[in-house]
Order: C-alpha cells, then structure tokens, then sequence
C-alpha cells in the first residue's frame, strides 16, 4: 500500500482532509529540508557600505574575463542572473552563455519563512517556461520543487524535453504534494547527461517497460524522495547507474523487502524514514559509507526486524545507525547472536567509525551489544545512542560488561566516544564507566545529556562526572567532555547531507 | 586518524613567492599547493631561495592569498563538522573586503588556480549584484550602458518575469 493510499482511506474513514494536508505538507517541508544546498542563495544580505567603494568608479567588473562573468551570473537566482542582461550588451551575451541555474523557489513572490507554498497562480510554471525555452543552455542546475506536477502534465513534458535537449547536469524534480503517487514522467530516464538526480514525491514508472537505452551513465548523486516504488525498481536503477557514488533513499512510501547493493561504484548508501525488511551488501568492493537513520518499523511484516547482511564490502569504513534491538547483522553467513564469538569470518574489519542506537534498559537488547561490537574489531570512533524505552526490561550492572569477556575493538582500538543521548539511567552510566576502565587507547569520551536533564553544572558533576570519576581509566590522559544537546530530537537532515560530503570525516558528529 | 603515519606531510618546506611589484613572501608548501600554478612550478622544481615570480599578482592581494592557503591547507581533508563550520566563518570574514580588493583577488585566483579562492571570490561578487535593479547595478560597478532605448525595452519585455523586484525596497540600497 502507498501512502496515497492510505491517505484516501482515512479520508474516507472520517479524518480531518485539512489535518491530513497539514501533515503532508510538513513531510513536503522535511523533504525540502534534507535537500542539498541549491548552488544559489536568494538571500543576499547588503550592507551601505558596500555599495560607496564602487560607487561612479572605473568599470573594472565588466574588463573580467568572460568565464569569470559567466560564473558569477552562474551564481545569482535567476531573477536577477536574468536582469544582468539589461546591464550592457557585453553582460547580455554573458547571460546567455553562462551555464543556467535554475531554482523555482526563487521565482515566488518574497516573504514567508519556512516551507514555501506551492505555486497557485501558475505564475512560477509560466516563468519557468519561459526560461527554460529561452535560455540556449547548458543547464547546470534546475530545482523544480513548488509546482503541481499533475495539474501542468502538458507544461511539464516541455520542460522535460527542454531539459533533455540541453543536457540538464543536476536536477531536483519535486512533485507538490498530494496525490502523492502521480507517476513519474519515463522521459526523465532519458536524460542521460545528468550527474546529479533527486526526486519527490512521485510513483516510478514500470521500470521493465522503459526502453533498452534508458539509465544514467553519468549519475553520480542520488536521491528518493518519499517515492513508491518496488524493489525491481532501486535493482534497476542501480543497473542502469554504472557510476553511481551516492545513495539517498529517504521516506520510501513503499516498504522495501530487499535493497540488495551490488555495485562496482557506489561510495554511501543512506536510507532514512523507510521500511525495511532486509539489506543486503552483496558486492560493493568501493563501498565506504552505509548509514541508516531513523526507520520506521512495521510489525505487520517480519516483526518490525530489519536484516542487515553484510557481504563483500572491503573498503567499508562508516556504518550506523546499528539497532541490536531491530537489525539482525549477518556477517558472511553467520548470523551474529548473544554470545556469538568472534571469528575471521565474522568480523568488519574495515569499519573505523561505527555507530549503535541502544535501548539500554531492555536487557535482551543490551546483552546484543557485546556480540556486535566484537564484529568490528578496528573501531577507533564508537557513537552510541541511548534510546528511552517504553517498557524497561531488566538492567545491566557494571558486573555484566566485566563478565562480557574481551572486547577487541573497546579494548585496543577505540579512541572517540561520543555517547548520545544520556538520560541519567544507570545502565548507561555503567556502559560509560566499563569504556573507561578497559579503553587502553581512549583520547575522548564525549556525553551528550538529553536537552533539560540536568538543572545545574553541580548536578552533572555529582551524578555524572563525580561516578565516572571514581573509575580506574586504563587510559590515564583520556577526556571526558559534558555536553547539553543543542539538536531537537530525531533532526537529522544536516547529517544526511553531511554524509555525501567525503571531505567531512564523520557525519554522525553533529550534536 | 591520518595524523599518526602522515610522513608525506614531512616536507614542511616554506615555498617564497615573488608578486609583480617585488615583494616577498613566505608560505609552506601544502598552502602553495592549494594553487596549481604553484604545485606545477613546485612538482618541476623551479621552487627556489629567490622565489617563484607572480608577474600578475601585486603585493596586496598576494599577502591576502598566502592568508587564504595557509588557513586553508591546515585542514584540507577529514575535517570535523566544527572545523568545517570555522573555516566557513573564517572565508566569510576574509572575503569582507572592497571591490577594488575583489577584483584584484578574482583576477589572481583565477590565475593562480586557487579554486576555493575563486568561488569564494565569485560569490561575494554574486552578493553584491542580488537584489538591485540594472540601473542600481550599473552605478555600484560603474558599467556603461551600450543599448538604444529599444534595445533595452525588447530586453526587459523578453525577461519581464525578472523586472518584479523580489526584495524589499529597504534592502536594495
């Protein structure tokens, strides 16, 4: 079942249309979110003084060579990249040769903070059209993310063509938001020269009826976007994908049963907000990154687990959020369980950042993690985050790490711990305390306190610092560091795109 | 995680640099590296003690370009999301300059091939031309308007979907 789906039979079943437009519209408002950074920004501050140095002086701007010009009209919103034409005829030709970014949200009439409203009048379409016909190209970068896809199919189609014949390199192509499953337009799979894909809201065409040459050989980005879809579907991307980087499958409107990676390209996978039955790392020799946020569960289907198999990933550095709780691992063959020893072909020996979401207060789930942790034995950034439980199921004391027997990783490896999420319970305190009394290695230990848990700094100090102070550290100059949560609970939408950045080290540290 | 095996790193050699009116500058090698035009020289060993000669870079934007690389070549790669955030602050405090100074620094990024520079750079030339109408535009960049009064009418009739000024009006001045 879609999520149109279940739309309408809540509608019919009584609910509130108007409630249910509000809750979609702030699911639109989180997929605008997590998009990455438009190559423009509208928001332009000007201060006075600016202007007086340059005022009636020489034209020095316009002696710039032609690619500088290009590239900052490049850099301007379209309105005014557009209103440059005007300025003289030597800037009118740099308009029309400058590669064109296109952000539709520029477009709208100004004010309103936050998500901006889908385009009614159909004044953006029209001017959208207008660019797009009257701009010779190339395109670099065209955002299309604030008109109703369904209500201009015709309109549509000409931008689709337009954005074919002038090799468009980066697209973002949002449906506004209900009905959520219109299906997406198959010319979109012809656009060969794109490098940079994200797409919301929409159903995938049958994939298996599009022709022989439709894929993306040059697609090295990509993001779903609260998009229905089938398993065969992501298969057939990956397939027709063969220099695919990046990953993004966010808010699948479908659940997925299997996403299966087998891919010579692929660097990070990111799921969030999905449902997922099983993952498979198959084959991905360059994988580096495989991150998992928050996820639904849907205890209909294979009592809300997801199976996680990781297979033949050699390079594979980061992977996180790991559930013991929800996430059945499987190393190789070996399903890990409590008690599982570690064995060659039970170990990741390749991840050096891991990261593991805990319910410390449920003892069968906490009991996972030793079994876990010895899977990943060269582990030097461990983030741990601990999650409140509605029922608390029996503690672990201190005493069960001692008898948990060694753990590589904590015990030689581990240098960084960042422990999220602390709320005062002492399952977590006793984690905390055993990390410090056998991380032979430890540089840092990081806890950052639930936002309002403690009142004042002598309250941390007395019922954390204090205790942890009482340790024995098997690493004598090791740092511990308080922090108070400065992120609202469960938003993650400055990580999702942290993680495609490779030049940031470890997109699980913001805090 | 790098810093323990970086034996690359070792050559903390300082590399001279020369602008085109005779002053010198020192700065080490990974920074002279973020330009190409220096890494080539330096990769075909014509780094030496009298310094490479910049025959189109004067003194003062060169000094702020050594800034720029120096700043920038300490944390290239593996950054924490606050070392990412402090260098962002530190491009846009740097870039606070006049757009004599802009000019200058467009001109010889481009020529040294210092691409973070050269974004940097173009942006803030992009900023100061938002939100401005072309007559304000021509008179903030003393540009000379070239077309007949029917020129620029079928101009502004052929993009009148940009001519609604979408910021504003305290803000454009």
């Amino acid at each position: 079942m879609t999520m149109e789906k279940m739309l309408v039979r809540m509608e019919n079943h009584g609910a509130d249309p108007q409630m249910l437009e509000r809750n979609v519209d702030f699911m639109c408002q989180l997929i605008l979110s997590c998009l990455p950074d438009p190559p423009v920004y509208s928001d332009a501050v000007l201060s006075a003084n600016d202007d007086s140095s340059g005022g009636g002086a020489e034209d020095r701007i316009s002696a710039l060579p032609d690619d500088l010009l290009r590239g900052i009209v490049s850099r301007l919103p379209v309105k005014d990249a557009a209103r440059t034409a005007a300025l003289s005829s030597r800037w009118r030709r740099i308009w029309l040769s400058a590669p064109l970014v296109l952000v539709d949200t520029h477009l709208l009439p100004p004010g309103g903070e936050g998500l901006p409203p889908p385009d009614a009048t159909g004044a953006v379409a029209a001017a959208v059209s207008r660019v797009l016909e009257t701009h010779p190209g190339p395109f670099r970068c065209v955002v299309l993310a604030c008109s109703k896809m369904y209500a201009r199919r015709g309109e549509v189609a000409r931008w689709l063509h337009l954005l074919a014949v002038k090799g468009v390199r980066e697209l973002v192509f949002v449906n506004r938001p209900r009905p959520m499953d219109v299906t997406l337009p198959a010319t979109v799979f012809a656009l060969a020269p794109l490098s940079r894909l994200y797409l919301g809201t929409w159903r995938f065409p049958d994939t298996a009826a599009l022709p022989r040459g439709a894929g993306f050989p040059h697609l090295r980005e990509l993001g779903l976007y609260c998009v229905a879809m089938e398993d065969r579907d992501l298969d057939f991307i990956l397939a027709k994908s063969p220099v695919l980087e990046c990953l993004g499958v966010y808010w699948s409107q479908r659940q997925i049963v299997l996403l299966r990676l087998a891919s010579h390209s692929l660097r990070c996978v990111q799921l969030s907000m999905c449902i997922v039955e099983g993952i498979a790392v198959v084959d991905a020799p360059r994988l580096e990154r495989l991150l998992l946020w928050e996820m639904f569960q849907d205890h209909n289907y294979g009592m809300g687990r997801t199976r996680l198999r990781i297979g033949h990933a050699p390079e594979l550095r980061l992977l996180g959020y790991l559930r013991p709780g929800i996430h059945v691992l499987e190393i190789g063959n070996t399903i890990i369980k409590a008690g599982t020893k570690a064995s060659p072909r039970t170990i990741v020996p390749s991840v050096n950042i891991l990261a593991l979401k805990v319910h410390f207060e449920v003892r069968n789930e906490a009991k996972l993690l030793p079994s876990f942790l010895r899977c990943f034995p060269n582990v030097e950034t461990l983030h741990v985050e601990s999650e409140k439980a509605d029922e608390p199921a029996g503690k672990l004391n201190l005493k069960f790490w001692q008898e948990a027997g060694r753990i590589e990783c904590l015990q030689s490896c581990i240098k960084y711990v960042v422990f999220h999420g602390y709320g005062g319970e002492r399952s977590e305190l006793s984690f905390l305390k055993y990390i410090l009394e056998c991380g032979q290695v430890l540089q840092e230990m990081v806890i950052v306190v639930v936002n309002g848990m403690f009142s004042s700094w002598d309250e941390v100090n007395d019922k954390l610092l204090k205790p942890l102070d009482s340790v024995k550290k098997a690493s004598a100059d090791c740092n511990v560091t308080v922090l108070e949560s400065t992120i609202p609970d469960g938003d993650s939408s400055c990580c999702l795109r942290d993680a495609f950045d490779f030049s940031i080290s470890d997109p699980f540290g913001c805090y | 995680m790098a810093a323990a095996t970086d034996d690359a790193g070792d050559s903390n050699e300082m590399i001279r640099v020369v602008s085109s009116d005779g002053e010198h500058f020192e700065m080490p090698e990974a920074a002279a590296n973020l330009s190409l035009v220096l890494r080539h020289m330096i990769e075909d060993d014509c780094a030496d003690a009298a310094g490479i000669p910049l025959a189109v870079v004067a003194a003062k934007p060169l000094a702020k370009i050594v800034d720029y690389c120096t700043k920038h070549a300490a944390k290239s790669s593996g950054l924490t999301i606050e070392e990412a955030e402090e260098l962002k602050r530190f491009d846009a405090e740097f870039i606070e300059v006049d757009t004599d100074m802009l000019y200058d620094l467009l001109v010889a990024a481009d020529f040294m091939g210092v691409e973070g520079l050269s974004k940097l750079a173009v942006q803030r030339t992009a900023d100061l031309i938002k939100g401005k109408t072309p007559e304000q535009n021509r008179e903030t960049f003393g540009i000379v308007n070239d077309f007949t009064p029917e020129e620029e009418e079928e101009i502004c009739k052929e993009n009148e979907w940009a001519f609604q000024i979408t910021k504003p009006p305290s803000r454009l001045c």
